[in-house]
C-alpha cells in the first residue's frame, strides 16, 4: 500500500504558488485524464491512463508510463525509481519528489509547468498574412528583370559596337551580342555574313550606306547607261525621293519578302512626271501599265554591231519592217506541208519543230540551215540540164563561184544567173558586189532580230500554257519582213495594271522592267562592259566606262 | 443610385476614347500598308510606335501618381483612363508590330507588354468579382472574430476531448493546436490546405466514435457538431485569405513586368536607332 502525499501546486491570479495536500491511501496511484485516476490531472495533452505510480519489490516507490510519456531531463523513460528530489516531466506537469512527512511512505508535487496557450493568440500565430513580403518580391524581381533585360539587350550589344576590341574578337563567331536587335529574318542570301550586324551596319546612328552593299555587289550597273545623264536624273530625283541609297528599295530584314521592291511606288516618283528630272527627256510620263503605258517600241538591227539599233513604236505600223536578209513565208512553214519525196512525203510542222526552247526561261536557240532547215531542203543546189548537171553546196559565195569556175568555166555566167534569180535567191536577198569584188554577186549579211524589247525582259517560260499563235500570228504571214511580236493591247488582254481586273493579272513595272538596266553587264546604247566600283551608284557613276 | 465605378467612369468617357483609337489605328492599318507589308518602321509603324510609347510612359506613370496624395484628376478617373488606354495600347502595338514576331528585344519587349497587360487584366477580374464574394464568404465577420470563434470551439472540444478515449483526445488536441491558415502562397491561392489537421479530426472522428459508452455517445455526438462547425469556420477564413491573395497576387507580374518593358522599350527604341 502506498501511502501517498500529493501537493498540488496552482498558481493564483496574481502568479503565486498555491499548494493543496492531499493524502492518498492506495495500491497504486494512476495520474492521468480519466475521472477514475485517483491523480486527475485534466489537461488534454495527458492520456486517459497517463502513468501509475507503485511499489516495487523492493517495497520502493516507482513511476512507470503507460500511455502517456515520461520525460527526465527532455529523454523519454519507460519508468523510474522515485527517491527523494527525483523531478520528472508527466506531460505538461512537473513531478517532483519532497521530503515525506513520517506519516507517509511518499510526497510528490505535481505543478503545471506548460500552461495551455491562449487558444485565440496561438491560432492567430498560426494565421499567415496573405502574400507576406509581397513588396520585396516585387521589388527583387522587378531590380532582376530590369537588371538581365539592361545587360543582354542593351550593354552588350552597345560593347560590342563602341568598343573595337569586343567587335573584332567576336568577328569570327556565328553571331554577336547584337543578334537580340535583328529586327526579322535576314534574306537567304545575306544570311551567311548577316549574322554579323556590323557586315552592313558600319557606323553606329547612321543608316546603311551603299558602301556596305557595293563591298560584294560591284558589278551592278546604274539605271541609266549614260553616265551624265544618270548622275543628273538621280540629283532631280534627290529632291522627291528623299534618298537613293541601295536600302531604298533593296530593305533587308523582311524574309521571306523578296529584298528588292517589288511595288511601282518609287518608279513611278520619277516616271510619273518624268520632266522634272530630266526636261529633255523624250520618256512619256507611266503610273501603269494599264493606263498609260505608251506603245511598246520594237528594237531593230540597223547592222552587226551591238549599237546598230532603232526602236520603233508599234503604232508606226508602217515603219514595222525586219530587214533579216532573209525570205522565209511561215504561212508556208505551219501545219501540213509536202517534203522533198513528192506528194506522198507530208509533213506537219509546229512551231517548235523549229524554234526550240531552252533553260528555264525558255529562250530560244538561233536557227541555222543545218539544223532547221536541212531535214527538209536539201543542201545542195543543182544546176544546168542532163550532162551539165553541177550541184553546189550550202556554204560561202567564194566556195560556189570557186565551184562552178572549175567545173563548168563556160557556163559560168548562165549558172551564175541561175543561182541568182532561182537558187540562192530562193530564200536569201541577193546584193550586187560593189566594184573590185572578186565575186559577181552576194547573198545579203543575215541580220534575224533577236531581242526585240531591249529594255524589259519577256519570260516565255512563264507564258509556257499559252499557244505561240495566240501571240504571235504569223500563219497568215507570207514575208520574212513581217513582224510578228504582240503589242500592249495583246498583253492587256491577259494583263492588267498595278490593280488586278477581271481576268487579268496584275502587272507592275518590276513584271517586265529591270531597274538596273544595263545589269547584264553590257551597256545597252554602247554595248560595253560597265565596272564602275564608286560607292553611290545611283548617283556618282558619271565616268566613261573603262 | 449606384455610384460610377472604374468602367463606367464619366459615362464611359475612357471606353469611347479607347474604342476611337482603336478604330482609328486599324482604319490607318488598312489604308496604308506598305508594299512589303506592314512592319514597325514603315510611317505608319513610327507613328503607331511613337504614340504606343508615349502610352506605355503614361501608364506608367499612373504607378507613381497613386502613391501620389495629391495630384491632378480623381484616382477613378486614372484608373479608368488606365484599363480603357492600357486596352487599346495593346492593340496599337500589335499593329505596330506588324504580326511580325522573333528572338529578339522587340517580340520581347512586345511579349513583356502582354504580359503586363494580361495580369492587369486578370487584376481588374478579381476586383470586379472578389470583393462581392469576399463579403458573401464572411457576412459579418471579420478575419478576427472567425479566428475567436475557432478559437471558443477549440476550448469547448478540449474539454469534451478530456473524458473521451486517447485516440479522439488526441485528434482533438492535434487539430487545435496544428491547424493553420493560409500556410504558404500556394496554399493561400488555393484556398485549400491538403492534410488539413482539422478536416483530418473530423474525418477520424467518425471513424474513432463507432465503440463508444453510451454516456460517451452523447458527449461524442456534441464534440463532432463542435468539430464540423469549426471545420467550416477554418474553411471560410481560408478562403477569405485565398480572396485576399488572389486580389494582390496579379500585381507579382503587373509592376516587376511594367519596369522590365520600360527598360525593353528602351533598348528596343535604342536599338532600332543605332542601327538606323
Amino acid at each position: 500500500m502506498i501511502n501517498c502525499l500529493l501537493i498540488k501546486i496552482s498558481y493564483n491570479s496574481r502568479g503565486l504558488p498555491v499548494r493543496s495536500y492531499r493524502t492518498i491511501h492506495s495500491h497504486e496511484l494512476m495520474l492521468g485524464r480519466g475521472a477514475e485516476c485517483n491523480v486527475h490531472l485534466p489537461d488534454p495533452r495527458l492520456s486517459m491512463h497517463h502513468a501509475v505510480i507503485k511499489l516495487n519489490d523492493e517495497g520502493q516507490p516507482v513511476i512507470q508510463a503507460m500511455n502517456g510519456e515520461l520525460e527526465v531531463d527532455g529523454a523519454l523513460i519507460p519508468g523510474m525509481v522515485l527517491t527523494h528530489g527525483t523531478h520528472i516531466m508527466v506531460g505538461p506537469y512537473e513531478l517532483r519528489v519532497e521530503p515525506a512527512p513520517p506519516d507517509v511512505n511518499l510526497a510528490i508535487s505535481l505543478a503545471l509547468a506548460h500552461r495551455l496557450p491562449d487558444d485565440f493568440q496561438d491560432l492567430k500565430s498560426r494565421t499567415h498574412q496573405p502574400l507576406k513580403n509581397a513588396s520585396s518580391f516585387k521589388r527583387r524581381l522587378s531590380i532582376a528583370l530590369a537588371a538581365l533585360i539592361a545587360v543582354v539587350f542593351l550593354g552588350l550589344p552597345l560593347l560590342q559596337i563602341l568598343v573595337p576590341q569586343v567587335q573584332t574578337s567576336m568577328a569570327e563567331l556565328p553571331f554577336g551580342f547584337d543578334r537580340v536587335w535583328s529586327p526579322g529574318r535576314i534574306s537567304p542570301s545575306h544570311m551567311h555574313f548577316g549574322s554579323q550586324c556590323v557586315n552592313c551596319h558600319q557606323q553606329p546612328l547612321q543608316k546603311v550606306s551603299d558602301k556596305a552593299c557595293l563591298s560584294c555587289h560591284q558589278d551592278t550597273a546604274a539605271h541609266i547607261t549614260d553616265p551624265a545623264l544618270q548622275k543628273k536624273a538621280f540629283n532631280a530625283a534627290h529632291r522627291f525621293v528623299g534618298t537613293t541609297r541601295c536600302a531604298e528599295c533593296h530593305e533587308e530584314h523582311k524574309a521571306p519578302h523578296p529584298i528588292a521592291k517589288q511595288d511601282n511606288g518609287m518608279c513611278v516618283k520619277c516616271h510619273g512626271n518624268i520632266k522634272v528630272i530630266n526636261p529633255n527627256s523624250t520618256l512619256s510620263n507611266v503610273h501603269d501599265f494599264d493606263s498609260d503605258h505608251p506603245e511598246f517600241k520594237l528594237t531593230f538591227k540597223t547592222g552587226n554591231n551591238p549599237q546598230a539599233i532603232t526602236r520603233i513604236p508599234q503604232n508606226e505600223k508602217a515603219r514595222l519592217v525586219e530587214n533579216s536578209g532573209l525570205k522565209f513565208p511561215h504561212s508556208q512553214h505551219v501545219g501540213k506541208v509536202q517534203g522533198p519525196n513528192g506528194i506522198w512525203d507530208v509533213r506537219e510542222l509546229s512551231c517548235t519543230t523549229c524554234h526550240a526552247a531552252v533553260g528555264k526561261e525558255m529562250r530560244f536557240t538561233p536557227l541555222s540551215f543545218k539544223n532547221n532547215c536541212s531535214s527538209c531542203h536539201a543542201d545542195q543546189l543543182t544546176v544546168g540540164a542532163n550532162e551539165l548537171k553541177l550541184s553546189v553546196p550550202h556554204g560561202n559565195e567564194e566556195s560556189v563561184f570557186n565551184m562552178l569556175k572549175l567545173n563548168a568555166p563556160k557556163q559560168f555566167s548562165a549558172y551564175s544567173d541561175t543561182l541568182k534569180t532561182n537558187g540562192c535567191a530562193y530564200c536569201h536577198n541577193i546584193v550586187e558586189s560593189k566594184a573590185g569584188d572578186a565575186v559577181p554577186w552576194r547573198t545579203a549579211p543575215l541580220n534575224v532580230n533577236d531581242d526585240w524589247f531591249s529594255k524589259a525582259q519577256f519570260n516565255h517560260g512563264a507564258h509556257r500554257t499559252q499557244q505561240c499563235i495566240s501571240c504571235h500570228k504569223v500563219e497568215d504571214s507570207e514575208s520574212s519582213a513581217d513582224v510578228a511580236i504582240p503589242d500592249r493591247k495583246s498583253c492587256l488582254q491577259c494583263h492588267s495594271g498595278n490593280k488586278p481586273k477581271h481576268k487579268r493579272i496584275a502587272s507592275n513595272c518590276m513584271s517586265c522592267h529591270n531597274f538596273h538596266q544595263a545589269h547584264r553587264g553590257d551597256a545597252l546604247n554602247t554595248g560595253e562592259k560597265i565596272s564602275d566600283k564608286d560607292v553611290d551608284v545611283l548617283l556618282s557613276i558619271n565616268k566613261q566606262p573603262k | 443610385m449606384q455610384r460610377s465605378n472604374i468602367f463606367d467612369y464619366k459615362n464611359y468617357l475612357y471606353f469611347k476614347i479607347a474604342a476611337l483609337i482603336i478604330l482609328v489605328a486599324f482604319a490607318a492599318y488598312l489604308v496604308f500598308e506598305p508594299a512589303v507589308g506592314h512592319y514597325g518602321g514603315s510611317f505608319l509603324g513610327y507613328g503607331l510606335g511613337i504614340i504606343s510609347a508615349c502610352m506605355v510612359l503614361w501608364m506608367a506613370w499612373y504607378g507613381v501618381r497613386k502613391r501620389r496624395y495629391r495630384s491632378a484628376g480623381s484616382t477613378q478617373g486614372w484608373l479608368s483612363a488606365h484599363i480603357y488606354l492600357g486596352t487599346a495600347l495593346t492593340v496599337l502595338v500589335t499593329l505596330h508590330s506588324g504580326f511580325h514576331f522573333g528572338l529578339n528585344v522587340h517580340t520581347l519587349a512586345y511579349a513583356l507588354l502582354l504580359i503586363v497587360v494580361i495580369s492587369g487584366f486578370f487584376g481588374n477580374y478579381t476586383y470586379m468579382i472578389y470583393p462581392r464574394m469576399m463579403s458573401e464568404n464572411m457576412g459579418e465577420d471579420s478575419l478576427d472574430s472567425l479566428l475567436l470563434r475557432i478559437a471558443e470551439a477549440d476550448k469547448l472540444a478540449r474539454q469534451i476531448a478530456l473524458v473521451m478515449p486517447d485516440a479522439i483526445n488526441n485528434t482533438v488536441a492535434r487539430a487545435c493546436r496544428e491547424t493553420s491558415i493560409g500556410l504558404g502562397l500556394i496554399e493561400q491561392l488555393k484556398g485549400y490546405q491538403p492534410n488539413c489537421p482539422s478536416a483530418q479530426a473530423v474525418d477520424d472522428l467518425t471513424e474513432l466514435g463507432k465503440d463508444l459508452s453510451p454516456e460517451q455517445r452523447k458527449l461524442y455526438r456534441e464534440l463532432y457538431t463542435i468539430m464540423v462547425r469549426r471545420l467550416s469556420l477554418v474553411k471560410r477564413a481560408r478562403q477569405d485569405l485565398m480572396y485576399r491573395s488572389r486580389l494582390g497576387i496579379w500585381l507579382y507580374l503587373h509592376v516587376p513586368f511594367a519596369i522590365a518593358l520600360l527598360v525593353a522599350m528602351t533598348a528596343h527604341i535604342i536599338a532600332v536607332f543605332v542601327y538606323w
